[in-house]
């Protein structure tokens, strides 16, 4: 591992934004920064699929000007990369998809509308797997990006591309969006933090939706009061998302200052069960020993249908992407491939813009809503999601938090799984059941394993409670004290 | 619900892709139908669930909007995502009646 690298490449949301703020740096400078670190290490990882430089050196400017005026700005300058299924104003949106190509909203969606509006330059578009689904970003139509930390690995998915660019040091936080893992996942393999809010928290205004019941948006960052700012920043009600809640906010970047100390805190049993991978179960004794050492009572829960939880998430969010990725037709977006008739136009239009995995998905979850399976695979699968919902709701009367790995083994070899989509749907085994329940949950970077890959701690909290989950996550933070260094793969 | 770890029938793949609207080539047939096979029968664990949704849990009501007039971008931006236009309307492939002109 090398040292930590001095100066700005080192620096996280708060400081950056202190030093803007503070008039210490210009926001001009601290992007400048960042769009060279992105040249000289991006052609390794290729996190990104469009750097806007033109762009962010416009908006960079702005934010200067604003911060001269005495404007009050918490992320004032602070180059954020954003995941390539969020609208930017202008730019493309494609999902990472060949059937979006050239698609340009006309507007910002609402989670990067107020990043923008709180002193962040959006700095680029990063690599995912094809409208979200995936996990390990091999899924995006473009390019395959590397993990920081082994260029041979998978960076994780599907906002492998946003957590690539903050664990490389790109930036000092990304958004992606998260439906079964997407944001906990990624930031577990590359080492960084990763918050998926509570269902509702953040406006999916402008987030070309996947599975409606589970999309989330949230941040990637190198530290857990990092990401407590950036989520703070998009949070909240909006009038042009009916799903987004009212609940107040709070101050979850001071909470995640408050210790867990008189807590309690519940191993979820399911995890640590025989099989698992030896290195992640002496991870999780170590974060055990972590939670008793900042004053937290430590035990176990059980969630016993989150052994079922893949099952049930492949039928819901398959039959929720068949039908929001039907209006992909070739008539309203991207290219449109050559028939003479409607029902070929469609057809041919969406078998040359999807990719296998979008497709598979879409002929799952056209299956399980089909006449004569409806209720056995449907039904069943929604029925189970209410359990499993219940069986959080037992564990949270019992404790603070749930906690289990991030992810079941360290990040693998890219092209390991691309051949058994099965295996490759089991990665999230940990990161489905609080995205089914619509928890709150966090994935902390935990310590490495014995070949230098990043390994993760997930914290669940219940609904709304993201304030204890902060709490949680900062208090294990500090006591596991995960190494600073920059990724050995960009060494 | 399938509980072996078997191929789901060809036929059953070429009925929901053309529900799907998705063109699988019959060569490609037999990847399709073993891979289904294994993930619907990863879904059997779900077998001892009762098929009839359970009692929802009680959701929040939904937060109503001002029923207020907000404006829009304007035909340029409209314009921008359209590959043609016909006396600024955006034009689009003839969806009512089978043949394209």
């Amino acid at each position: 591992m090398t040292e930590r690298p001095a100066g700005e490449a080192a620096r996280g949301v708060r400081d950056t934004a202190g030093e803007v703020a503070g008039g210490v740096r210009r926001a001009v400078d601290v992007l400048e920064d960042a769009l060279s670190r992105v040249r000289s290490g991006d052609d390794r990882v290729r996190a990104f699929l469009e750097v806007t430089s033109d762009l962010a050196r416009e908006e960079a400017r702005a934010v200067d000007v604003r911060v001269a005026a005495g404007e009050d700005l918490p992320l004032a300058g602070v180059p954020i990369a954003v995941k390539d299924n969020l609208w930017v104003a202008g730019r493309q949106t494609t999902c990472a998809s060949r059937i979006l190509q050239g698609f340009r909203p006309s507007e910002d969606s609402t989670a990067v509308a107020r990043l923008r509006r709180a002193g962040g330059v959006f700095i680029g578009r990063t690599n995912m797997d094809e409208f979200a689904m995936g996990s390990s970003t091999e899924n995006s139509s473009v390019q395959t990006t590397a993990n920081p930390w082994d260029v041979s690995r998978i960076p994780g998915g599907s906002s492998g591309g946003s957590a690539a660019a903050v664990s490389a040091r790109f930036v000092p936080a990304a958004i992606g969006s998260d439906t079964g893992g997407s944001i906990r996942q990624p930031a577990a393999c590359c080492g960084v933090v990763g918050f998926k809010p509570t269902y509702g928290r953040v406006s999916r205004f402008g987030l070309v939706a996947f599975a409606s019941s589970l999309d989330q948006i949230g941040p990637l960052t190198r530290n857990v009061q990092d990401a407590a700012r950036v989520y703070q920043v998009m949070a909240g009600e909006d009038p042009r998302d009916s799903t987004s809640s009212r609940e107040p906010v709070g101050e979850p970047e001071k909470a995640a200052l408050a210790g867990f100390a008189g807590k309690t805190v519940g191993f979820l049993g399911e995890a640590d069960a025989e099989g698992l991978d030896p290195e992640v179960s002496a991870n999780l004794a170590e974060a055990r020993a972590a939670f008793r050492a900042v004053g937290a009572t430590v035990t176990t829960v059980s969630v016993p249908r989150a052994g079922i939880a893949v099952a049930i998430y492949y039928v819901i969010a398959s039959a929720e992407a068949s039908s929001n990725l039907a209006r992909f037709d070739g008539v309203r977006y991207g290219p449109r491939a050559a028939a003479d008739e409607l029902l070929s136009l469609y057809i041919e239009t969406r078998t040359a813009g999807f990719g296998a995995e979008v497709k598979r998905r879409i002929l799952l979850g056209t299956f399980a809503l089909s006449a004569g399976y409806h209720e056995a695979y449907y039904g069943r699968a929604m029925s189970a999601r209410q359990l499993l919902s219940e069986d959080f709701d037992r564990a949270f009367s019992q404790v603070d938090v749930v906690v289990c790995p991030s992810i079941p083994t360290p990040a693998f070899r890219l092209g390991e799984k691309t051949a058994d989509p099965l295996s490759m749907y089991l990665s999230d085994i940990f990161t489905v059941p609080a995205s089914l329940a619509g928890l709150p949950a966090i994935a902390v970077p935990s310590g490495l394993s014995r070949e230098g890959l990043p390994l993760g701690i997930q914290i669940a909290a219940p609904r709304f409670a993201e304030e204890t989950l902060f709490a949680a996550a900062g208090a294990l933070e500090r006591e596991l004290a995960f190494p600073q260094e920059l990724p050995t793969g960009m060494a | 619900m399938s509980s072996e770890n078997s191929p789901v029938p060809p036929e059953m793949v070429r009925k929901v892709a053309s529900l799907a609207r998705v063109r699988v080539p019959e060569a490609d047939l037999p990847a399709w139908t073993g891979q289904l096979g294994r993930i619907l029968s990863y879904i059997g664990q779900l077998e001892g669930i009762p098929e009839q949704p359970l009692a929802p849990a009680p959701l929040p009501a939904t937060p109503l909007r001002a029923d207020a007039p907000r404006s829009g971008h304007g035909a340029e931006a409209l314009e921008a995502n359209c590959r043609s236009t016909v006396h600024g309307y955006g034009s689009v492939p003839r969806v009512v009646g089978s043949l394209i002109p």
